[in-house]
């Protein structure tokens, strides 16, 4: 196990940069997730941690050591590929043991390691077959079986659940830390899915176009999301913004309509006001709506309304009886409001 | 009425069916004549292989007989399959084996690596490399063949084994076809593998070379004829017995005053059978290569 530190790490294609100083510690043990949309830079950044991509500017260090220009085989790191990556021609076993029978162990240790990782992921019966007689989450756990049985200081994980269907995917994201509960090895996973990131993360970094935009604990970043990208990237559905300004014990947005905000916050500058689906409710004393649409999932019901001529998502945990068309009164829970300026930076 | 309606489809059925019936009818008759037209001579071969006088072999061709033997006998086969003496074809089919043995071996070696650095490597300069090798595919042999002649006869290799062999062990029709098979496979495979930490080398004996079965099948059919068939370059290169190839020695058999058809047809199908057992044994992944590129493009 060891610390990671992503110091100013720059990196571009000839006269294209893709990432632009991008600083970062992982601590000893810790679970980190790199999160963003296609292309921000998360993959790249993992592969330049892997040894996979050069670095173009900044220190990658592990466990102390600068990794800058050490091979990917001596930064005593593991990954798991996003398309599993197993070798097709060797048995579960083999490729499990690859990786020793390159350093030079003993048969009887590979065995017995290969063996151990085995138990670990319950791959014991499976070990003496072929990864195409495998199925999708059988394969993936052989991918992990790979990295752990070589007891690396880092996992490194790319996408590694995008192949696997929705209800396999919660699944092996239970087992995944699981896993790392019980081995406390550093991890840094990288996803483009914000629950993914949310439920397996000691502390998430959000990335976009090739910078961090904030760093934090789930929670940290759900309750105060830095600026209006990851308020909306955090949380599904996502957190409705208003454009406006901030008028008499209200906020009004620029299509004129009026919502309530603490007198506290009229002197901060906020040209956007930000409210999760959840923390606005169906209530007399709200604001005149029209419900557009009603999706009700069984635990929760969504619901689309027109603010005026705005579009207002609603996450109702009661079940209230809602039609098309039918008009509502919505209110914000004040203690939750999120401004931010017209920069989109947090203000409150 | 549905009787009437019923009665009609069941016509049209019926005659759907002889349409079919009658095209079916037609493609066994083309594949028939074809099959016929290909196989045809190389039975004549067998047959007359099997006849002991070559003067009748002479008058049998352009007629029927000519795939017909009354009384066969391997008498001819007994004749040519001497490893010494002045009808040593046993020994020129085993100069031949060992050529195709030697040149198939070091060239699906010699040609994989280089495709496989040409398609993974680090090496500075590949697109230029690959181009000048697809270039120097479109050269005829035949035309570089006397420069050829004049190195190695300077270079003293004449009349020896390896200078049938080591000339065309690197080819670039194979180098490209390797290029080709090991680029489209995934990069992951290649990554997985640096992070196990394995070395280039690793990389494509362990992990390259054996998912790329039906490439070295593909090329060992096509390189082991290819060898096989020489005749022009053992002629230049070879004076002697000592590592002449069956291909140049059956031509002795056509002299000026006389031509052995009976021995030139017994030479010639002990000539066929090594390249066709290649073809047999190879042939499941051979199909299979061909028809991945067909759908892979």
């Amino acid at each position: 196990m060891a610390s990671v530190t992503i110091q100013q790490v720059r990196k571009q294609y000839g006269a294209v940069p893709v990432i632009h100083g991008v600083s970062m510690d992982i601590e000893d043990g810790e679970f980190v997730t790199l999160v963003g949309p296609s292309g921000c830079g998360k993959s790249t950044l993992l592969r330049m941690l892997a040894g996979l991509e050069d670095i173009s500017g900044g220190e990658i260090r592990i466990g102390g050591r600068v990794v800058n220009d050490v091979a990917p085989k001596e930064r005593d790191i593991a990954m798991v590929f996003q398309s599993y990556a197993l070798y097709p021609h060797m048995t579960v076993a083999e490729n499990m043991g690859f990786a020793l029978k390159l350093k030079g162990e003993g048969k009887a240790a590979i065995e017995k390691r290969v063996r151990e990782a085995a138990d670990i992921l319950a791959l014991g019966p499976l070990l003496d077959r072929l990864p195409k007689q495998l199925s999708g989450g059988q394969r993936q756990r052989v991918a992990m079986g790979r990295a752990i049985v070589r007891h690396p200081q880092v996992f490194l994980f790319d996408e590694p659940l995008s192949n696997l269907d929705a209800k396999l995917r919660v699944t092996m994201r239970a087992e995944i830390k699981d896993l790392h509960q019980r081995l406390k090895t550093t991890t840094v996973y990288v996803t483009h899915d914000q629950i993914e990131a949310m439920t397996m993360a000691d502390r998430i970094v959000v990335m976009r176009g090739g910078n961090v935009e904030q760093i934090g604990k789930p929670l940290e970043l759900y309750d105060r999301p830095a600026n209006t990208f990851v308020a909306t990237f955090i949380g599904s559905p996502a957190m409705n913004l208003f454009e406006g300004s901030p008028a008499d014990e209200g906020f009004v947005t620029r299509d004129g309509v009026f919502l309530p905000m603490p007198g506290d916050y009229q002197g901060a500058a906020a040209a956007i006001y930000g409210i999760r689906p959840e923390h606005l409710v169906i209530a007399e004393s709200g604001v005149p709506a029209t419900v557009v649409v009603v999706e009700p999932t069984g635990s929760e019901t969504h619901v689309l309304v027109k603010l005026g001529p705005s579009d207002a998502n609603l996450v109702l945990r009661d079940r209230i009886d809602l039609e098309p068309g039918q008009p509502v009164r919505v209110a914000p829970d004040l203690a939750k409001l999120h401004l931010f300026s017209a920069q989109g930076t947090r203000v409150n | 009425m549905s009787d009437l309606v019923l009665s009609a489809t069941q016509m049209e059925v019926k005659r759907e069916r002889s349409a079919i019936g009658s095209l079916r009818l037609v493609q066994t008759a083309c594949i028939l004549v074809i099959a016929l037209v290909i196989v045809s001579p190389l039975f004549m071969l067998l047959v007359a292989s099997l006849k002991d006088d070559r003067f009748q072999i002479l008058a049998d061709m352009g007629s029927f007989r000519a795939f017909w033997v009354s009384n066969p006998t391997l008498s001819n086969f007994a004749e040519v399959g001497n490893l010494s003496g002045e009808l040593a074809y046993g020994r020129y089919l085993l100069n031949s084996l060992f050529i195709l043995a030697c040149t198939v071996g070091f060239g699906l070696i010699v040609n994989s690596m280089a495709g496989f650095v040409l398609a993974w490597g680090s090496l500075r300069g590949r697109a230029l490399i690959l181009s000048v090798v697809i270039a120097l595919y479109v050269i005829p042999q035949e035309s570089i063949i006397m420069p050829l002649v004049i190195m190695v006869s300077r270079a003293g290799m004449t009349d020896t084994f390896a200078v049938q062999i080591v000339p065309w062990v690197a080819s670039p029709l194979y180098i490209f076809l390797f290029y080709q098979f090991f680029a489209q496979l995934p990069k992951e495979l290649f990554e997985a593998a640096e992070m196990d930490g394995a070395s280039v080398f690793r990389i494509y004996r362990s992990i390259f070379l054996p998912l790329s079965l039906p490439a070295l099948a593909t090329v060992s059919i096509l390189m082991g004829i290819e060898a096989w068939n020489q005749y022009l370059w053992p002629i230049l290169v070879t004076q002697t017995d000592y590592a002449r190839p069956i291909a140049v020695a059956i031509a002795t058999f056509f002299g000026q005053d006389s031509i052995y058809w009976d021995r030139a047809m017994a030479a010639s199908v002990l000539m066929m059978i090594p390249i066709l057992a290649l073809y047999l044994a190879f042939q499941r992944w051979f199909v299979s290569s061909f028809v991945g590129s067909a759908v892979k493009g």
